[in-house]
């Protein structure tokens, strides 16, 4: 077959058509690639059918394009996002550099954790010798056959709370274990009572401290029955007599 | 203000691989008539076709990378994108069913004999009727029912070899009929 019959056996028409096995599809573009009036002819039947397509168009219903436009503007930037491998280099980069910070960041924070954790096993050693201390001071009370304890149980204000009051009744020191109280408001403080008689007497106010277990050294007491402890203003002129309400009482 | 109103065919398929929509404008504007009287010459209801020919416009926007200069012209390629898509969609149930639903009396067991005295035809449809009637048929069932020779032979009782060489012939005689 020579070129010309091979243009006129209905290939050209048969490809451009979309008719063409895969292997004619191959052969016919081997022979454009080879032969110009292959290519030729394929492109002259391509113009006279898109001629002809012309001569027939017919209108499509208006509103079909603006539905076009719609889905490819919406689906445009998904497009644009998934194809820009520029920015995609970007990406890797700005995640290489996040992950630099981040290594610097954390070992910061491990240096920091390190020096929290010092810290905090300093205050664990200083916490135990305190409390060995006053473990001692206990013992000390408690051990003294002269130490009189007196336990003070919540009463209505605030029945879950309780106190206790160690008094030496050689010294006439007066200590008190804050076991159990709300912590005051700002403008209330504690107040310790010793009962003589049935008669209050002023052991002292109470500067609360954040350190739990504190044990707080008072006024001595001469003599006493019983201990408890009121909530009182702050600031009031006479101190002397208990105004506020009683937490806890206890007898010796 | 770059309001240019014609493209070279270069020039417009490279700014449609650059996703330019005023260039898709263009040749939804020039060529959407064209493509719509192909998918209409296989797809004859008019709703459908226009479902198909937004499916086809989309389907151009979406594969325009895909397109190939050194194997046809755009306005090829988009007709075969046309007609693949009109094809499916006769050949989809959905469209079976809703054919059957409009005319019992076709001859549905014999898709040539939709070929028979139409009084619509379009397009190539048209050129196709100045063909010989055996080779009328066979066209009309390889290019706008899309049914493979060896369909077509098994379906009109016709030697492979036959089909293939009568619609070579057919197709050479088409192009004489629609160069000018």
């Amino acid at each position: 077959m020579n070129t010309q019959e091979y243009i006129s056996s209905g290939i050209v028409e048969s490809y451009v058509l979309g008719l063409a096995s895969e292997e004619e599809r191959r052969e016919f573009e081997k022979m454009c690639n080879q032969h110009p009036e292959v290519l030729a002819a394929r492109n002259a039947f391509e113009i006279a059918l898109e001629n002809q397509a012309m001569q027939n168009a017919i209108a499509p219903s208006a509103d079909i394009k603006n539905k076009i436009f719609d889905t490819i503007s919406s689906s445009a930037k998904i497009v644009s996002i998934a194809e820009a491998p520029v920015k995609k280099i970007n990406w890797f980069k700005y995640a290489a550099v996040a992950s630099v910070i981040l290594l610097a960041g954390s070992l910061l924070w491990n240096v920091s954790l390190m020096n929290k954790n010092q810290d905090l096993k300093n205050n664990y050693e200083s916490s135990v010798a305190k409390l060995s201390e006053l473990e001692k001071d206990f013992n000390v009370l408690q051990q003294n056959p002269n130490v009189k304890m007196a336990s003070m149980k919540g009463m209505e204000a605030s029945p879950k709370s309780f106190a206790t009051v160690y008094w030496d009744t050689t010294s006439h020191d007066v200590y008190l274990l804050m076991n159990n109280l709300p912590k005051p408001a700002s403008d209330k403080q504690y107040q310790l009572w010793a009962f003589l008689d049935g008669q209050p007497i002023d052991m002292g106010l109470i500067e609360i401290s954040d350190k739990p277990l504190q044990l707080y050294q008072l006024k001595k007491a001469q003599a006493a029955q019983a201990f408890a402890i009121t909530l009182e203003n702050k600031g009031r002129p006479d101190v002397s007599k208990p105004e506020g309400t009683v937490y806890v009482l206890g007898n010796l | 203000m770059n309001l240019k109103s014609t493209y070279s065919e270069q020039e417009l398929v490279a700014l449609l691989q650059e996703r330019n929509e005023k260039a898709f404008g263009y040749l939804y504007d020039n060529y959407s008539g064209a493509i719509f009287g192909i998918i209409n010459s296989i797809v004859t209801d008019k709703d459908i076709a226009n479902d198909v020919l937004q499916n086809v416009f989309i389907n151009i926007w979406r594969k325009i990378e895909s397109y190939d200069a050194s194997k046809g012209r755009l306005f090829t390629w988009m007709l075969n994108i046309a007609r693949n898509a009109s094809i499916d969609e006769i050949r989809s149930k959905g469209f079976r069913q809703s054919q059957k639903n409009q005319s019992l009396n076709d001859n549905v067991d014999f898709p040539g004999a939709s070929i028979g005295p139409v009084t619509e035809d379009v397009g190539l449809k048209k050129v196709l009727a100045n063909l010989k009637s055996e080779w009328r048929v066979l066209v009309d069932m390889s290019y706008f029912q899309g049914f493979t020779h060896e369909e077509i032979s098994k379906i009109l009782d016709i030697p492979l070899g036959t089909v293939k060489t009568r619609i070579r012939s057919a197709l050479s005689q088409l192009r004489t009929m629609i160069q000018p």
